[in-house]
Order: C-alpha cells, then sequence, then structure tokens
C-alpha cells in the first residue's frame, strides 16, 4: 500500500472563500516556504552566519546569537537542508511545517502592524533587511521588512489561526485582504 | 500599561516579552557546604532599591539576562547576557 | 426658550445645523458646538443633580474637569453613562438624558436629601450605618447604591470594536494650546518625529477661546495656520479627541483615542476607540492650567461657572452664559471675561473684585465692587441674583449667570503620576509641577507661565533643547508679537466666610467647607484622611477643579501654609477610561490567543468535544450517536483502546531538539536519572526535579543521533520546561555545547496504542517494526509508505502496546484519516484525552495532578531512578536533605471503593476509620479519580502517608466540599497490568 498524502496549509480554512483582488494593503500566506533552524555551536557563530550569507535564494533571519530561520520560497526543503548541511558547527532542523510565513504589504503596513506588534518599525531603526523575534498579536514570531512597506512574520503553526485573524481584524480600517501566494 | 527593557540583543521591549526570575544568584558549586545550598535554594533579600534579576527575553531572543535596576524607581542601571555574570562559589 | 446663541462670534459651522435630544426634548445646535454649549444655547442650564444631596447643578466649566453636566449619552447597547456634556462633540442625532434623578430633572425625590442636608454631613454613613453589620450588603448598601448615584450602564454587551496600538516618538507634546503647538513646530521643523495630542476635538486649546491678537491674526486663526504648517510635516503626528491619561514607566504613557463618539452611526471597520502606548524618547507636558472656581455659599446653583468657561462659551462657541451675567474675581480673569462679554453684546451687571485694587481694565459701563464678595445666591433651579457683600453691606444684584474667577491651577497630573509631589509655590499661589527628570518637562502655563507670549516662547525654547539633546539641528523659533493679553495674576481667596448656604468645593460629591471643618474636628486632619472621610476629590472628576480649594482651606483651618498639607496621591487614569478601550480586542473568544493542533481538523471531523488546554484546544472525547453521555464515550474509547486500538491527538506535547557534544552530559545534569549511556535509537522516560528536591517535569527523551537528542515535555510544562533548559545552559552550564530549539509545531504527533497498534502502524509504515527490530522504547526516524518522513517511538501512556508516529505537521490530518483507515477492519477508535486519562490512572501513570511541587520521586514511586552518584543533577543537593527521606512523608497508592457502587472525587482528603477530620489527623488526600470501564468501578490514585506500608488497609475517603464520606481500599497504585507484559508484547 502506497500513500497519497494531501499536505494541508494551516490556514486553510481561514482564507477559503476569499476574494482573490489584492487591495492595496495586502497579506500573503505562502503556501510552501522552507524554513529551517540553524543553531551554531559555541565559537561558531561568525563562520556559521556568514556560511548562511554565502547561500543564494534564501533569507536569513536573526533570532537569537547564533540562532537564526533561514527561510526560502523558492528552494524546497530537501535542497535547503543539504545545502545548509554543509555548514560546519551549526545544527540546522527543518521547521517548515511547523511555522508559516505571512508576507504583509501595504501603504499602511506600518499602522496595522502597530496594533501587532511593540516595536518602532519606523525605518530609521527598523530598515529594510532587519529581523527579529518578538511579540505580535500575544505570540512570540520572528519579523522582518523585506522592503520598505513589506513585512514578512514567521508565526508558529499552531498560533497561526489566531494571528491571522488579529492581523486581519486589525487591517479592516485599511481594507486589508489575504490570500495565498506560491512565492 | 507598560514598561520598556533593552535586551542587548534585541533591543527595547515592553516588559510583556520578558518574564522574571527573581534575584541573579550564582548557583553554587555542587561540592560546597549544605549551608551554602540552602542559602541558594530557599533565602533570598528581597531588598527595597537597587536589584538584580534575572529576566528572561521568552518572546525575544530567549536568552537569559540580569536587569540591574531600582526596584522602587524603576530605574534600569544595566542589562546583560547572565552567561556574562558572575557565579558564587568558583 | 430663550436663544442664547450670539450673533456671529465663534467658530462654531453655523453652516452645519445639528438636532439632537435632551430627556425627550428637541434642540438645536451647530457643527463644533460640545453637548453643553448646545444646551446653554437653547437656555437649558440645569442639566445634571448633584450625587448625594440631588441639588440641581448645571456647568462649571467647558472642559475635561466638568463634576455636574454628566448625562447619558447614546440609547440601547451603545448607551453611555456620565459623559461630561462639556466634552461630549455634538453631533446629529444625539440622544442625551440626564442622571441620578427621579421621576424628572426639574422634579427629583431625592431632593428631599438637601433638606436633610444638616443631617448628611462628612462620615454620616460610617457614622449611622455601622451595625448590625449583616444589615450592610442586604439593606443599607443597595439602598444607599439606589439613592446615591450615577448614571446606570447599559447591561448589554458593547457592539463596538476597540484596538489597541503603539507609537513611537522623539517628541510627544502633551497639549495644543500656544505651548503645546509651538513646541510641536519647533521640534516638527527639526526633523523629529513628534506626536501632539490633544483631548479636544478642535486642536487649539485656549487659543480657541481667547481675545487677544497674536502676530496680527486672532488666536484662533493663528492655532490654525500653526496646524496646517503641523499637518504638511510628515514627521509629525497629530492626535486630536485624544486624551493622555497615564504615565508609566520608562517614558511610556497611555492615551485614548476617541475614534468614532462623534459620529452617529460608527463605522463597523474602525473602533470606537483606540487604547495608545506612546513609548517617546522626550515629551513636554503643555496641559495649561485649570481655573478655580471660588468657594462661597450657594455656589453650586446653575449659572455659576468659572470665568474662563464663560469666556470659551462665549468666544469659541458663540454662547452667552445668560443674559445678565455677574464676574467674581480675584484676577485679572474676571476682567477679561467681562470685557469679552461686553465686546459681544452682553449684560454684565456687576465685577464683584474680592481685591482692593487692581490694574485691570475695566470695560465701559461695567460695574465694579473691590473689595466685595459674594456671599450667597438666590434661585433655584437657575440663578437668579447674588447676595454681594462690601464692608459689611449686603447688596442684591439680580443675574443669571456668574462668572467665578479663583486663580489658576497648572495641570500637573501626569507628572505626579510615579511617585512625585507637586510642590507649593507661594509666589505662583499653586502647586507647580515636580522635577521628574530630563525627559519630560513641563512647559507653558502648566510651568506656571501665565500669558499668552510667555507660553509660546517656553514651548518653543523647551522643544527646541530637547530636539538638540535629541541631536536634531532645532532652530529657534520667531515668537510672534502678542497684543491685547491680559494678566491673568490673582490673589487667592479659598473661601468666603460666613455663608448661610453650603459653600462647596467638591460639587460633584457636595462636599462643603463645613465637612472639611468637621473632618479636621473629627480628627481626620492627614490630608488623605480628610480626603477619604469627606470623599473630596473621590467623584469621578477626581477633584480637578476642588482638590486645591480643599488643600487651602484645609491649611487655613490649621493655620499653615498648603505646603504644610500636601496633596494626595496622583494615579492614572486623568480622566475615565472606558473598559472596551482597555481589552482591545481581547475580549469573549478574542480574550487570549488559541493554540490549534495540527489535527484540530482531524479531530474535528470525526466528531470530537474540545476541552481548553492552556491555550490549547484540545480533542476530549469523540461522542458517537446513541451515547448519553461524556463517561459513555470515554468508557468506550477505553475499552477500544484495552482490547482493540485507538489513536490520539499527542501533538500538543512539548517538543525540544537538543543538539551537541555536551548535550548528553546537560541532560544527565538536567534530568535525575541516568541519560549518559542512552543508545541512539533508544527513548528514555525521565524524571526533572527542582533545585529543592521536587519533581518539576517528566517526560520522555530520546536519542537520534549521537549529539542530537528531542525531548517530549508535558504539554502544560512545554514553556517552563524550554525556559528552564535554556536557563541551565545559559547560566549554570554554558561551557557545555549544547543548543536547543523547539519544534513543538512541527510535528503532528499521534499515539496508536492498543493491541492492534503494529498491525495497523506497520501498513503506513515502510520500516520494520517487529518487537526484535523495533522494541520498547525505540525510536527513530522512519519513512511512510509513499516516502514522508516521520519519526516513530515506541512508548506508552496507557500501557497498552502502543507508538507514537510524528509527521510533518501539514501531513498530520492526512496520516490520521490513513491510519484510522488502516485500522478500519481491526475496530481502531480515535480517543481523547478524557479516555487518555482514565488510562493513565488504570496503570498508574503520574501527571501534573501527581507532580504538584510538593513530590519526590520516591514519594510517586520513582525513588530508585535517583541517580545519587552522579557527581551533579539539578536538585541533587537538597533531595538528601531530612525531610525528603522522612518514613512519614505521602506516598502515591491506589484507591478502591469498598463497596464498589460508591464513588469519590479528586481532591477529598483522607482519614483513619473513626477519625474525626481536623488538619492532624489528616492521612493525604486524592489526586486523581476517574471511572475505570476495565475494573467496572472507580478507582484512584492518591498521597498518603507512608502510604506503601498500608496496602489493604481500609481508610475514610473524605470529602468536606460535597458533605460526603466514603471507604475505601489502599492499594498500588497500578490497576491495569502491573507486570508490564503489554507492553513488551
Amino acid at each position: 500500500m502506497s500513500l497519497t498524502l494531501f499536505h494541508q496549509h494551516v490556514l486553510e480554512d481561514h482564507l477559503s472563500g476569499f476574494e482573490a483582488k489584492a487591495n492595496p494593503n495586502h497579506l500573503a500566506a505562502i503556501r510552501r516556504p522552507a524554513i529551517f533552524s540553524v543553531l551554531a555551536h559555541r565559537g561558531h557563530e561568525v563562520f556559521v552566519k556568514s556560511g548562511l550569507a554565502s547561500i543564494e535564494g534564501v533569507q536569513v533571519r536573526d533570532c537569537a546569537p547564533g540562532e537564526w530561520l533561514v527561510v526560502s520560497t523558492g528552494l524546497g526543503a530537501v535542497v535547503m537542508e543539504n545545502t545548509l548541511a554543509e555548514i560546519a558547527g551549526a545544527s540546522v532542523i527543518d521547521q517548515s511545517d511547523g511555522r508559516a510565513l505571512l508576507r504583509i504589504h501595504g501603504p499602511n503596513v506600518r499602522r496595522i502592524l502597530a496594533k501587532c506588534v511593540a516595536v518602532d518599525l519606523h525605518p530609521d531603526g527598523f530598515a529594510v533587511g532587519t529581523s527579529t523575534n518578538m511579540l505580535c498579536c500575544h505570540v512570540a514570531v520572528n519579523l522582518a521588512r523585506s522592503g520598505g512597506d513589506t513585512f514578512e512574520i514567521v508565526v508558529p503553526r499552531s498560533f497561526c489561526g489566531s494571528v491571522f485573524e488579529e492581523i486581519m481584524e486589525m487591517g479592516r480600517e485599511f481594507a486589508l485582504t489575504a490570500a495565498f501566494a506560491d512565492s | 500599561m507598560a514598561s520598556l527593557i533593552t535586551c542587548p540583543h534585541c533591543g527595547t521591549r515592553p516588559k510583556e516579552e520578558f518574564s522574571i526570575r527573581g534575584t541573579a544568584l550564582g548557583r553554587p558549586h555542587p561540592a560546597v557546604s549544605e549551608e551554602d545550598w540552602h542559602r541558594y535554594v530557599y533565602l533570598r533579600d528581597n531588598p527595597k532599591g537597587r536589584y538584580q534579576e534575572y529576566w528572561h527575553h521568552a518572546a525575544g531572543c530567549r536568552r537569559w539576562l540580569v536587569v540591574d535596576r531600582d526596584n522602587v524607581t524603576h530605574d534600569v542601571f544595566g542589562v546583560t547576557d547572565a552567561a556574562t555574570f558572575g557565579r558564587v562559589g568558583e | 426658550m430663550t436663544s442664547y446663541r450670539l450673533g456671529n462670534a465663534g467658530s462654531v459651522n453655523r453652516g452645519q445645523p445639528l438636532t439632537f435630544t435632551f430627556d425627550g426634548k428637541n434642540y438645536k445646535g451647530f457643527e463644533g458646538d460640545t453637548l453643553a454649549s448646545g444646551l446653554l444655547a437653547n437656555d437649558q442650564m440645569l442639566m445634571g443633580r448633584s450625587f448625594k444631596y440631588h441639588r440641581p447643578r448645571g456647568p462649571v466649566t467647558a472642559g475635561s474637569s466638568e463634576p455636574n453636566a454628566l448625562m447619558t449619552i447614546g440609547t440601547g447597547a451603545r448607551s453611555e453613562p456620565n459623559v461630561r456634556a462639556t466634552v461630549a462633540e455634538l453631533y446629529n442625532g444625539l440622544t442625551a438624558v440626564s442622571q441620578n434623578r427621579w421621576p424628572s430633572l426639574t422634579f427629583d425625590v431625592g431632593a428631599v436629601n438637601g433638606l436633610l442636608s444638616p443631617m448628611l454631613g462628612a462620615g454620616f454613613y460610617y457614622k449611622t450605618f455601622m451595625w448590625p453589620a449583616a444589615l450592610w450588603e442586604k439593606l443599607y448598601e443597595p439602598v444607599i447604591r439606589r439613592a446615591a448615584g450615577l448614571g446606570k450602564l447599559a447591561m448589554q454587551a458593547d457592539p463596538d470594536r476597540y484596538e489597541k496600538s503603539w507609537a513611537h516618538c522623539d517628541l510627544l507634546v502633551i497639549g495644543s494650546g500656544p505651548t503645546g503647538l509651538m513646541a510641536a513646530l519647533a521640534a516638527g521643523r527639526a526633523g523629529a518625529r513628534v506626536i501632539l495630542v490633544d483631548e479636544g476635538f478642535r486642536l487649539g486649546g485656549s487659543l480657541l477661546s481667547e481675545s487677544a491678537s497674536i502676530g496680527g491674526v486672532s488666536p484662533a486663526d493663528f492655532a490654525a495656520a500653526m496646524i496646517e504648517e503641523l499637518e504638511a510635516l510628515p514627521n509629525v503626528t497629530l492626535m486630536p479627541r485624544t486624551t493622555v491619561f497615564g504615565w508609566y514607566d520608562d517614558m511610556v504613557f497611555g492615551a485614548v483615542e476617541r475614534v468614532q463618539k462623534h459620529v452617529g452611526t460608527p463605522s463597523p471597520d474602525l473602533p470606537m476607540e483606540r487604547l495608545w502606548r506612546i513609548a517617546a524618547k522626550r515629551a513636554i507636558l503643555a496641559t495649561g492650567s485649570e481655573e478655580r472656581p471660588l468657594v462661597f455659599g450657594g455656589n453650586d446653583k446653575p449659572g455659576v461657572m468659572t470665568a474662563s468657561a464663560v469666556r470659551t462659551y462665549a468666544n469659541r462657541y458663540g454662547v452667552a452664559a445668560g443674559g445678565k451675567i455677574a464676574v467674581f474675581t480675584n484676577g485679572g480673569s474676571g476682567y477679561r471675561t467681562a470685557a469679552d462679554l461686553v465686546a459681544a453684546g452682553v449684560d454684565v451687571t456687576a465685577i464683584i473684585d474680592a481685591r482692593a485694587q487692581s490694574a485691570d481694565a475695566v470695560p465701559d459701563n461695567v460695574r465694579v465692587i473691590r473689595n466685595g464678595a459674594v456671599v450667597s445666591t438666590k434661585g433655584r433651579k437657575r440663578l437668579e441674583a447674588l447676595i454681594a457683600e462690601r464692608s459689611g453691606f449686603q447688596e442684591q444684584i439680580a443675574c443669571d449667570a456668574l462668572a467665578m474667577a479663583g486663580g489658576w491651577s497648572p495641570i500637573v497630573h501626569l507628572m505626579c503620576q510615579r511617585g512625585a509631589k507637586p510642590v507649593w509655590s507661594d509666589e505662583a499661589q499653586a502647586f507647580l509641577a515636580p522635577d521628574v527628570g530630563a525627559a519630560f518637562i513641563a512647559a507653558g502655563s502648566a510651568a506656571g507661565q501665565d500669558r499668552i507670549s510667555a507660553c509660546l516662547k517656553d514651548g518653543a525654547t523647551k522643544a527646541v533643547a530637547l530636539a538638540r539633546e535629541l541631536g536634531f539641528a532645532a532652530y529657534e523659533m520667531n515668537i510672534p508679537e502678542v497684543e491685547g493679553e491680559y494678566d491673568p495674576a490673582f490673589a487667592p481667596i479659598w473661601y468666603v466666610p460666613g455663608a448661610r448656604d453650603k459653600a462647596f468645593v467638591d460639587f460633584q460629591n457636595d462636599v462643603a467647607v463645613s465637612d472639611l471643618g468637621l473632618a479636621q474636628r473629627e480628627g481626620f486632619r492627614h490630608i488623605e484622611h480628610t480626603k477619604r472621610y469627606t470623599t473630596a476629590g473621590m467623584a469621578t472628576d477626581q477633584g480637578k477643579l476642588g482638590n486645591v480649594a480643599t488643600i487651602g482651606i484645609v491649611a487655613g483651618m490649621r493655620g499653615v501654609s498648603p505646603a504644610a498639607i500636601g496633596t494626595t496621591t496622583f494615579r492614572p487614569f486623568y480622566t475615565p477610561v472606558s473598559f472596551g478601550a482597555l481589552a482591545g480586542t481581547s475580549r469573549s473568544e478574542h480574550a487570549a490567543p488559541v493554540r490549534t493542533s495540527p489535527l484540530h481538523d482531524w479531530a474535528k471531523k470525526n466528531g470530537a468535544t474540545f476541552v481548553e488546554a492552556g491555550l490549547w484546544h484540545r480533542s476530549a472525547w469523540f461522542p458517537r450517536e446513541g451515547e448519553k453521555g461524556w463517561r459513555d464515550s470515554v468508557d468506550r474509547e477505553v475499552k477500544n483502546v484495552r482490547r482493540n486500538a485507538g489513536l490520539c491527538d499527542v501533538s500538543t506535547l512539548g517538543k525540544i531538539e537538543i543538539f551537541g557534544k555536551g548535550a548528553a552530559e546537560f541532560l544527565n545534569r538536567i534530568y535525575c536519572n541516568n541519560f549518559l549511556k542512552l543508545p541512539v535509537g533508544k527513548a528514555r522516560y525521565g524524571l526533572m526535579l527542582r533545585e529543592d528536591g521536587m519533581i518539576f517535569d517528566d517526560g520522555t527523551t530520546s536519542r537520534l543521533s549521537e549529539t542530537h537528542y528531542v525531548m517530549t515535555t508535558t504539554t502544560a510544562y512545554a514553556a517552563e520546561v524550554m525556559s528552564h533548559l535554556e536557563f541551565a545552559s545559559q547560566t549554570f552550564w554554558p561551557e557545555l555545547d549544547v543548543r536547543f530549539v523547539s519544534s513543538t509545531d512541527q510535528w503532528a504527533q499521534m499515539s496508536l496504542a492498543g493491541p492492534k497498534a503494529r498491525a495497523i502502524i506497520s501498513r503506513v509504515v515502510e520500516d520494520d517494526i517487529s518487537d526484535a527490530a523495533f522494541p520498547y522504547l525505540a525510536a527513530k526516524p522512519v519513512t511512510l509508505r509513499g516516502g514522508l518522513k516521520a519519526r516513530l517511538f515506541r512508548i506508552s501512556f496507557s500501557g497498552e502496546l502502543a507508538f507514537e508516529l510524528a509527521v510533518p505537521a501539514g501531513y498530520g490530518e492526512a496520516v490520521a484519516d490513513a491510519l484510522m483507515e488502516a485500522g478500519k477492519d481491526e475496530g481502531i477508535c480515535a480517543y481523547g484525552v478524557e479516555a487518555l486519562n482514565v488510562l493513565r490512572i488504570e496503570k498508574g501513570f503520574i501527571t501534573h495532578n501527581e507532580i504538584d511541587g510538593r513530590t519526590t520521586p520516591d514519594d510517586l514511586g520513582y525513588g530508585r531512578m535517583l541517580a545519587m552518584q552522579k557527581a551533579d543533577f539539578i536538585g541533587k543537593r537538597q533531595s538528601s536533605r531530612f525531610g525528603l527521606t522522612a518514613a512519614d512523608r505521602m506516598q502515591l497508592v491506589g484507591l478502591k471503593p469498598v463497596e464498589v457502587d460508591k464513588e469519590f472525587m479528586a481532591g477529598a482528603h483522607l482519614l483513619k476509620e473513626g477519625a474525626t477530620p481536623s488538619m492532624a489527623n489528616d492521612q493525604g488526600w486524592v489526586s486523581s479519580v476517574c471511572h475505570s470501564p476495565t475494573l467496572g468501578h472507580v478507582i484512584g490514585l492518591a498521597m498518603l502517608k507512608s502510604g506503601r506500608e498500608r496496602y489493604g488497609e481500609k481508610i475514610v475517603v473524605w470529602d468536606g466540599l460535597r458533605g460526603k464520606e466514603v471507604a475505601a481500599a489502599v492499594c498500588p497504585p497500578v490497576f491495569a497490568d502491573p507486570d508490564n507484559r503489554k507492553l513488551q508484547e
């Protein structure tokens, strides 16, 4: 007996029936990102960090000293795992199913996120490329600025429905829409 | 409503991101006297004023920090990573 | 009905008329009116009844300190009590009703309290309703509450949305009067991020109410020009309708924005109110100052209001407070009010000046009575005349409004909310802002500056200094020329002696000078005692108008300076904040974030009933048709697991990936049992202790490679264990090479338990899972048929042959479906946490019911796990101390009822037969109870003194809460398969 198993996104129920047309303020839930935790062992922090920086097609998100989330919407989990395995002094674990990737974009994105996070997201202090762990809608997430008006949030899967609903509620005043996206 | 702690790794964050464990004490060496262990496990000074406490940045970097602050005025004098904080009995 | 609307004065929008109702009657106002100005324009001076004596009251102010004009606005679920009409923005269709009166505002039965007022002085309730104590709750309190009250709450759920938001800035400017506007512009031009907040619905503060010429234009036009420039600056945020109500640690300010309070039909996409937490690097308090009422007999008649309020109604709203207005003053404010009224064509009957002389300009044809005082007022529902006294001679002066100017108090509340007390100044005759450091400073009138020109300069200068401190290139501002401003200096009089009628210091709570005297005589002399005994300053306005007079009068009675009396404690909130705003979105089902398992939908489609476990929603049981209650379902699930097989969602267990060369040593120190020699591919049950020797948590840890382990924790302690590991690694043993990360959310984990578990799971897993290849406690990566990588553990929490299969969360539902399909012929069922609990009690496995912070490994029968030969582990040193090894400690036992149809419950205590229930006779307690479908009766786990020596003893299970006693037999705590034969199958 061979099994054909259907993979389910955690927001499947939350997003079904949504209008496909995106408003200027829009949240995209990425369907199958590859997300890995990378932990540098003692003394290898700098080496691992530079190793990660040299990988193409991935975003490296800062979590803590010597700890990162490596995110890719292009590379599959298998390719990513093999690539990361080559970095000496690091431990790597697949979190692709344990984390959801939300991308929120639009002219009012900072106004919306100010209702979700306590951190000042002004570009002077939180420039494009910055990422860090923080509380978002009462849940510890990793938040990154990927563009002037674009932020990406990596949310633990079990909390994702809750966080998603809360962000959408906070976006109501700016007509925030949401849909799945492949990348 | 709020207070803010500046994590040495993550920057300024609201207190909701942290949990507090109390006095920043180093764990005694396993072989020190019964009395030292008793003091470590059970006795706390509970001072009014300047105080060093363990704070865990649970919703951020998940590092344990030592927050040096005045527990009356909440003036914070410094926040350091606990791994670099001194240890007792060594 | 007379119209008191003045020609073309004021800045209300006369092109936009509005209709509204008050106590069922229709009125007309204009856009830009407050409810109070709209009512005054329609000759409706009577706006409320006082709290205690039900005296008729009109507005005293035109702002947020209003004590009297409290109303209920809105209808149905949206009705909101105790709204100050003086700040409520008028909108079309607004419905307001008066409060604290019955049957009507003009005829109020409760006003009889007023006649009894000689008896109802300070402390009356304390003295009268002291005993019998039993009557307090049943009789006195309900009656008093009904008689003395504010508005009533709508007893319906609030239909509106509320939000919370953070804001961050370099400079927060609180107040948008002359000081605040200049400060905001100075810092804004320099490029600083500025937030300018004002409680009013129009920015401009006192500039909207004053008459003068600033840079050649009116104050209101000057404000408009400033605001226009501020609006154009992208780094400046203007927040009208927003009250900063609190100053908190680390320069965080709390503010509430009334987003839609002024809208007849609120938008469902906007919140009604928004709570702001504003983190500011620097802040300027530009809140201005409050004009003090004067304290004289009958000073609470409707029509008596502060001079600045009269001026605001005239200059800003184009409304005359009356047809014939008198002025009672101790400074320049009274003269300016008279001048503004005369200019607007209002009849000013007299200025009564408490001072012997002054240089203030007297408007033409207005009579001034110097060295005079108002000693009494006439009229019932509205002022009709006042009695002025000068050199012992009294004179009645007809008037329907009286403007009283009693001097100024800087509004410094926010600066005093973190412990600092305001400082009395003899020069200013006022309490001034304390020094609270360089980050938060007062400016302008709040800092004791009394003229517009001084405020403009102070705001600009201080903002420039702060901006430079933050590294911005700020330039000095040009201060515009101010012409025609008046001198607000005053000579304080705390009260006019010899009043026959009550002279009020606190209008809302009906506290009069006589009450303050009584409090002093009866020993309540400390100002905090005086406050509580008389209730002065304890109403919803928190004494914004009256507290200074209270202190001044008490100081006078005691013959000391107000500095010696001091102030009472200032606390947030500056003005009342709704619970809705404080709760934000965290209400009903959104009160806390919800955690769902990757098998949530699978459980749902299998009919699960869910239970909240922390933030998790877990499947509790799976009812089937014909089952009458949860017990039926649970009994069936348990029996089926023991007979066939069951599938339970255990994804909520904490899972921690542990890496590193030091991981083995680390685990060996974390657990009390040995972990150094755990082979790769095996799981081991472990107990973690606290440093005091008590068990902290239990679970299994599996070794997946030499340097990679995965630890499972209980659902409840997942976060605590993670923090514990991090604490130990980072602070105890930072030299050990070990790293962790939680993978709880990565895996959908299923427990498949029962004699047929292997047969079922082998249809899904490719690997050989025979007992030889995959023995008890095996733990390995496996591949599912079709290629999916998974983890399989042979561990059991039921005593049955069992496996836990972990698959990537996104595949959880599909794999659970596949297992259910694969086990259909074997009779597989889904089971929930209730059945899981029954299975574990039958097997004598422990949970946090037993690991309750008071139990050691030995107490629970795991004493042999304590590896005391290890050099160190957490809890080792305290484990051997006296008391933790005592023979009479509570030990885990099983309990069975002597008569099998008898039941007992967890929480009950244990007594020897015949013993009376007492602490001394207490033998222990029942920790876990269930009905065992396997045995057909109730079973329990209990902690019993020296329990393991007492198997076979009959004991009483005493349930004092439920008044029940059941005889039970003490037995070993394992009811099912005590020899573990099933686990090894």
